[in-house]
């Protein structure tokens, strides 16, 4: 695979709307569109899908950490200027799942932890709903505004945040758009902790830290022991789990 | 409609369904349960002026207290109302009640609220969606704790467990939830059922199932005038006007 990788990794430099870094086993995506609170735009999914794919295949990161450049947001959402211009929906779904940015994302078994800070409003929550870890700053706040532009959420937050606040608090999110102070959504749990803006990008490089000590196919096999065990039945998510386990057990041996 | 077990109002595009029966806590008999799935049906079919729905028991002490009947299933009905469904819990919500209050979408309750599965101590078991939905409201641990005890929990105790979203002083209760249907009701109304839709419909789903709902709805959603409304009016800075179309 090293000369794939190697084109990639080329192309990297390339990238305008994220800068994607590795060091010491922890790969680094930050969003990267600060004059536009890092909003998400087409190019953005280009060059996420490119990134993604690099990781995926990537023995040298074992873990993933998501954050947005500037001082006022993760990412205050969608660039809504590229929507009127869309082609037609049969293109565009067509194209969705061609380039199937989510499905990519949640599906690799490495765990990302993700810094949210200020802004944090419909495809910044959807973005960290596709992390594993979410850790946000006092000043953060979340919303999901897509029901009042005439649109649903589209980056998969209709399934995964209530796949992690539950039916009902993911329903008020939704159904009111109003957002929420990170107090709140720590206890909803939509974050897993709040700390000092100050102390954000510090408490999630040591959160990495913590992980990447550990055997990466054990992380790798909790995480899908969890991700997809949620997927079946409890039956067929104990013969996962079990079987991920021995293969742990019987690798060491 | 000739509602008097059950009343149902509309201010702007918000529908009030209030179970009627005070003397016996808004208790579910035969009557009042025809007349809810009618309501229901009405509200789904007959009125695309309906966006949200709030739904209450009259008088001070209970939302509702159960069923005389064992054939009700007013819970189902409520299940089915395809736009979002606000439980304003005002009292007693025991029994059916209490599963009429799950089938909703979102649960306020008064701070004089309380809330059981006391089937048990009948020698019955609950049968309108209890032992599906409250599991996957506030856990298995909890739930089988209230079902099989039959214990009676009070608002702040359901707060604690997930079972209500916020609790509120009693004489603020209907303030507070028809505040919070205004709030649902400025969003688009086809936005509001597609994603309820994809919420309650893709947790039944594996993630890759439900992901490829969502998408699918979002893409429907590119065929209607109220998207191309919203996206206008937020760029414009403006409010936007749906018309469900």
């Amino acid at each position: 695979m090293g000369f794939g990788i190697w084109i990639l990794f080329n192309k990297m430099a390339d990238f305008d709307t994220i800068i994607y870094e590795k060091q010491d086993g922890v790969g680094y995506i930050t969003l990267n569109r600060p004059q536009a609170l890092n909003a998400y735009n087409i190019r953005m999914r280009d060059e996420l899908w490119q990134i993604l794919s690099a990781i995926k295949e990537d023995d040298d990161v074992r873990v993933v950490i998501l954050k947005g450049s500037g001082e006022k947001a993760f990412c205050a959402g969608a660039d809504l200027t590229e929507f009127l211009t869309a082609p037609s929906p049969i293109v565009a779904r067509q194209v969705r799942w061609e380039r199937d940015v989510w499905g990519l994302w949640l599906g690799i078994d490495k765990p990302f932890i993700v810094a949210l800070h200020g802004y944090v409003l419909g495809d910044g929550v959807e973005m960290s709903l596709c992390c594993d870890i979410r850790v946000a700053s006092e000043d953060a706040q979340f919303g999901t505004p897509e029901m009042g532009l005439g649109i649903i959420t589209a980056a998969g937050g209709s399934q995964t945040l209530p796949r992690v606040v539950g039916q009902a608090h993911a329903l008020d999110m939704l159904l009111t758009g109003r957002w929420i102070k990170a107090e709140e959504a720590r206890r909803i749990k939509l974050v897993n902790r709040v700390v000092t803006r100050k102390d954000l990008l510090p408490t999630v490089q040591r959160l990495a830290d913590k992980i990447k000590a550990y055997d990466p196919r054990a992380v790798s096999y909790a995480k899908q022991a969890v991700t997809r065990g949620l997927d079946l039945s409890l039956e067929r998510g104990l013969e996962l789990e079990a079987r991920l386990g021995y293969m742990v057990s019987s690798a060491k041996l | 409609m000739p509602a008097n077990s059950v009343l149902y109002a509309k201010k702007g595009h918000v529908a009030y369904v209030t179970l009627n029966r005070p003397r016996v806590k808004n208790s579910i008999d035969q009557q009042l349960a025809q007349e809810m799935e009618e309501v229901c049906a009405h509200i789904n079919h007959q009125d695309d002026d309906v966006y949200v729905v709030v739904i209450t028991g009259a008088g001070d002490k209970a939302f509702c207290a159960g069923s005389d009947t064992p054939k009700s299933n007013v819970a189902a009905a409520v299940a089915g109302i395809d736009k979002p469904v606000i439980a304003a819990i005002n009292g007693e919500a025991l029994g059916e009640g209490l599963e009429l209050a799950l089938a909703c979408d979102i649960r306020l309750a008064s701070d004089r609220a309380r809330f059981g599965l006391p089937q048990l101590t009948s020698g019955l078991i609950p049968v309108n969606g209890g032992t599906q939905w409250l599991p996957r409201l506030v856990g298995k641990g909890k739930a089988l704790e209230l079902i099989l005890t039959g214990e009676i929990i009070d608002a702040e105790e359901a707060f604690k467990i997930g079972l209500v979203s916020k609790v509120v002083p009693h004489e603020k209760l209907a303030a507070e939830a028809n505040a919070l249907a205004e709030k649902m009701a400025a969003q688009a109304p086809i936005s509001l059922r597609f994603v309820k839709e994809a919420v309650n419909k893709g947790l039944d789903m594996t993630l890759e199932q439900g992901l490829r709902l969502e998408g699918d709805l979002y893409f429907l959603l590119h065929t209607t005038a109220d998207r191309t409304e919203g996206i206008k009016a937020f760029l414009g800075k403006r409010k936007p006007e749906f018309k469900g179309k």
